[in-house]
């Protein structure tokens, strides 16, 4: 009976996410997926948690802004993902009157009295529900063997580690920082089993830390639209939003020695520029030179413009820029952001001249992508 | 302002919560500040003044689950009251930022303002002088069929009670002080409430669970913070309740006194509570002539201001009316999308499940319910049932402490997933209230703010998916119907709770519904894109629900919308004649003072355009012939 009632509740959700798409993004074609992950935590922890569903079709129906939209998505999920995920901790705040859900069997018990899976399942199926959520949308882009192989070894790490909070939020963490692409990649999935194996083993006691645990999951989950920026390019997100002005696109690629003279538009306060396989260099490292002002341009000014790039990202040694005016691109695991950085440019300025640093290796560049104009 | 939320939310838990549940609290708390933050620095385009309202009362929510489902809580009437006093003195000057009194909120500020500085009841000088007055209403003028004396003398219709009452307060403070002291006798309502709980024997799980609900929900919150006597109402409903539940003749009489002085339609209630109390007791002479004197007083104070003893009412109001009316109001007051039960305070749904557990409810709810029987048979077939220009569910504000008394004692049998549901509608509507609260007040057109925001947002009729009782729509019955079968079984707890998922798919496939056109245009609507043209009649027409809503066209002006293929029959009025284009063809009414019904077709669904060829004409509704 308890099973037959999630399975409806799961269907009637999707069905309805499915009749409430109105957006084109992935993460909205998605919604159906969403729900069904939704009715998961609450399966594992409380049936309220279904509230996210009717939410989430409120946020979309309600809110036509995209990244208000998706990022309400990510409140509103990472919401149940944190009550889930307190639930398996054993909840640290529990009511003693008679429709609370303490576990028919403790903590480790089959099924809670409120009609939710106790936490024998919980850490497991969380640990899936939360990595689904995080890597597989949206699923055009998945990529199957890896995906369910590093799948089974995030839950070999909840295990290992007791299905606790805390080893959930290392299984989630394992998952969202490995790529898998290149395979070879998965070589840190298993070390951290090792790991947390050998520390087991040698008498590591059964970790809880469920409120440390749930911030994480909370702040992973919040962005889960773009959760492969939050991965490749973590204090994206810490960051203030780039207020970006109007551009007026430049476009120009520097190789070594390489020099433009170019006319700065007038209400031009600052200039975008972006390193063409400069992926590999480490942060520091000069990419050319702005005159006048003698203004250095560096990795961590700039990055490579396609270094957090999933397929990228692997190779790459780039930081990313300090004051990033990259844009978005993508969802779920594929987003990532571009690696311009935004320079400030000496007042007054009507040419500057922009040379590509002599030591620049053959097919890399300095690209002068735009100036930012500040508003009339 | 920021800094007094800031500190009121920090206050909140140090009342009530501790050892384990505190920190617990706390440690959410600051996780939400933490990622409140980060998406302020993500989104800084988002309204800031929306975003902190919403912050603040997400925060309040959190609270109050804490409060339902704590286990180290200390739980009093007393610290039920502080709790409140601690809100409500944050949301007053919240709403007071953003938007003016209104309704008959200035009228009783005004006799405030003369009682305090003339020492009496005549307003003409304030009229005269409202660029001094607190109100910040410069355009007030007498209200209809306001009683005036032999020497020009304008008075009020309002009774002068709940003015005097706000004496002090405004002595103190001005227009803040008023509203403070009616906040005031909100946070007694809830120490009453809570208290009254108690007596009944009502368990502190469901008596903590059911109060942020009560207090900190509409219509309780949006009148505790606004200048209305049904608050005070409430609170002297409550206390003559519970005196008569004690026999104790010092709680009840002057409980009454103030209930039937605040207005005299409550005259009704107070008959309803000596007659419960009185029911299967001999009663002492001197009880019947307390009862009379009760009774009489307000008629008596009545007569004292405005020469008659109804003031600008008349007995023939109390006389039965036609049934249909009955229906109207009822439904109405259940299921209305402006004005319901179920829209406006889902929560009271869970109190009108409690009458389907009649033999299961305390004394005192079912005490509270049959005294309001004859206030609400005679509010049921009134024109402005629903309250006219006032928050919703004005006149049924001072019933909320019986229905929260019937829902706590329920609570065991609500289905978990319906509370969840209502939760979530009720802090909506607490956001939006204090966020925009001019939006509390709402053009009796048989529309709603949620309908109208979508049809806006989406150009198409979703106001039509509204139950409306006030311009009777075709979802009114069916809604009616839905919200009955709510009642009796979709709030009672299940074995299986599908609560949650249906209501997904009812809200998903309701949208999907909307978005194609209506078989029925009322020209006033908002999904209607006008080009010119005016609305008929205006705004704040006195009883606009009386009339029938148009929208004037004149030559050259257009308005478009969603429409299906078909005949058509368009009703319209025009003294001057027009002529108008639908959908490719042109079509001519004659001059009339009656309305006419012109046959019209549209070829094609979808988007269509009405535009005005020459003369004016009144535009009502289209509705297609089946």
């Amino acid at each position: 009976m308890r099973l037959l009632s999630w399975i409806v509740s799961a269907a009637l959700s999707a069905y309805a996410c499915h009749l409430a798409v109105q957006h084109a993004t992935p993460i909205d074609a998605a919604l159906p997926a969403i729900a069904v992950a939704v009715t998961v935590l609450a399966a594992v922890s409380y049936p309220s948690v279904m509230l996210a569903v009717p939410l989430l079709i409120l946020a979309e129906i309600a809110i036509p802004d995209e990244g208000l939209r998706l990022a309400l998505f990510g409140v509103v999920v990472g919401a149940g993902a944190v009550v889930a995920l307190v639930r398996v901790g054993g909840g640290s705040h529990r009511s003693h009157s008679s429709h609370t859900s303490h576990s028919s069997h403790g903590t480790n018990g089959t099924y809670g009295t409120n009609g939710t899976y106790g936490t024998h399942f919980a850490a497991l199926a969380l640990t899936i529900t939360l990595i689904t959520l995080l890597r597989w949308i949206p699923f055009a882009g998945m990529r199957r063997t890896p995906e369910v192989l590093l799948l089974a070894l995030c839950l070999g790490i909840v295990l290992v580690l007791g299905r606790t909070p805390f080893a959930v939020a290392v299984a989630v963490g394992t998952a969202l920082f490995t790529p898998a692409i290149p395979r070879s990649t998965l070589w840190l999935p298993v070390s951290v089993l090792f790991v947390v194996a050998l520390a087991r083993f040698f008498g590591m006691p059964r970790l809880r830390l469920t409120w440390p645990s749930a911030v994480t999951i909370a702040f992973v989950t919040l962005f889960f639209p773009w959760s492969g920026i939050v991965a490749r390019a973590f204090p994206y997100f810490l960051k203030p939003a780039p207020v970006v002005g109007e551009r007026h696109t430049v476009g120009y690629a520097l190789a070594a020695n390489r020099t433009a003279e170019i006319e700065v538009p007038e209400h031009a306060k600052a200039i975008i520029v972006s390193g063409a396989n400069v992926a590999g260099f480490k942060r520091g490292k000069l990419l050319g030179r702005i005159e006048p002002g003698g203004i250095d341009v560096r990795i961590g000014d700039a990055a490579d413009w396609g270094y957090l790039r999933r397929e990228a990202f692997h190779g790459s040694r780039n930081p990313l820029p300090r004051d990033p005016v990259g844009k978005i691109r993508g969802y779920g695991y594929g987003a990532w952001v571009d690696g311009a950085g935004r320079i400030a440019l000496p007042e007054n300025t009507r040419v500057i001249r922009v040379t590509g640093d002599p030591a620049l290796p053959p097919g890399s560049s300095l690209q002068v992508e735009a100036f930012e104009l500040t508003p009339r | 302002m920021i800094v007094a939320t800031v500190a009121a939310l920090l206050a909140l838990p140090l009342v009530v919560l501790r050892r384990r549940t505190l920190a617990a609290y706390l440690a959410v708390d600051a996780a939400t500040w933490l990622f409140a933050w980060l998406l302020w620095r993500r989104f800084p385009s988002f309204d800031p003044y929306l975003g902190g309202v919403a912050l603040a009362v997400l925060k309040v929510t959190t609270f109050s689950l804490f409060l339902a489902r704590g286990r180290d809580v200390r739980w009093s009437a007393n610290h039920a009251a502080a709790v409140a006093a601690i809100v409500y003195a944050v949301v007053i000057p919240t709403t007071l930022r953003t938007a003016v009194i209104d309704g008959d909120e200035p009228f009783y500020l005004l006799v405030t303002e003369s009682l305090v500085h003339d020492g009496d009841l005549d307003l003409a000088n304030q009229y005269r002088t409202l660029d001094q007055s607190e109100t910040g209403r410069k355009d007030l003028v007498p209200q209809l069929g306001d009683p005036t004396g032999p020497n020009g003398e304008q008075y009020s219709r309002h009774e002068p009670f709940l003015p005097l009452l706000l004496v002090p307060g405004y002595a103190l403070a001005g227009l803040h002080g008023a509203i403070a002291t009616v906040a005031l006798f909100g946070v007694l309502l809830i120490r009453s409430t809570v208290r009254w709980m108690e007596d009944e024997g009502i368990s502190e799980e469901a008596s903590r669970a059911v109060f942020p609900f009560f207090a900190f929900a509409p219509p309780v919150l949006f009148y505790a913070t606004r200048i209305w006597p049904e608050v005070p109402a409430a609170f002297f409903f409550v206390e003559a309740l519970r005196g008569a539940r004690a026999h104790r003749l010092k709680r009840w009489l002057p409980a009454l006194f103030g209930l039937v002085l605040l207005k005299l339609r409550f005259v009704l209630v107070a008959i309803g509570v000596v007659a419960t109390m009185l029911a299967g007791r001999r009663a002492s002479r001197r009880t019947i002539a307390l009862a009379i004197a009760v009774v009489a007083a307000p008629l008596f104070v009545m007569w004292l201001v405005s020469g008659s003893p109804t003031s600008v009412h008349t007995w023939r109001e109390i006389l039965p009316g036609e049934p249909r009316r009955y229906a109207i109001g009822f439904f109405g007051l259940l299921a209305d999308g402006m004005s319901g039960i179920a829209f406006r305070a889902p929560f009271y749904l869970l109190g009108l499940f409690a009458l389907t557990q009649w033999k299961a409810t305390p004394r005192g709810f079912r005490a509270g319910m049959l005294a309001s029987l004859l206030y609400i048979l005679y509010l049921l077939p009134r024109m402005e049932w629903f309250g006219g220009w006032a928050p919703p569910l004005r006149y049924l504000v001072f019933l909320m402490p019986v229905l929260a008394l019937g829902a706590a004692s329920v609570w065991d049998r609500i289905s978990r997933g319906a509370i969840a549901l209502i939760s979530a509608w009720t802090v909506g509507l607490v956001i939006h209230g204090i966020a925009y609260p001019w939006r509390l007040f709402h053009i009796s057109n048989g529309e709603n703010p949620i309908g109208e925001w979508l049809s806006h947002a989406y150009r198409a009729d979703f106001s039509r998916l509204f139950p409306s009782f006030i311009r009777e729509n075709s979802a009114a019955w069916i809604g009616a119907a839905v919200v009955v079968l709510i009642v009796l079984a979709g709030v009672r707890r299940w074995k299986l709770d599908l609560a949650i998922p249906l209501a997904s798919l009812a809200l998903a496939a309701g949208f999907s519904y909307a978005r194609q056109p209506a078989s029925h245009v009322e020209f006033e609507d908002a999904h209607v894109v006008r080009e010119g043209g005016e609305l008929y009649p205006q705004v704040y027409q006195v009883m606009r629900v009386a009339y029938r809503g148009g929208y004037v066209l004149e030559t050259g002006e257009s308005l478009s919308f969603l429409a299906g293929a078909g005949t058509w029959r368009l009703e319209a009025i025009t003294g001057l004649g027009a002529t108008f284009e639908l959908a490719g063809h042109a079509y001519t009414i004659a001059p009339d003072e009656r309305y006419q019904a012109v046959r019209v077709t549209i070829p094609e669904s979808g988007r269509v355009t009405l535009r005005c060829l020459s003369g004016a004409v009144n535009l009502d509704r289209m509705a297609r012939n089946e």
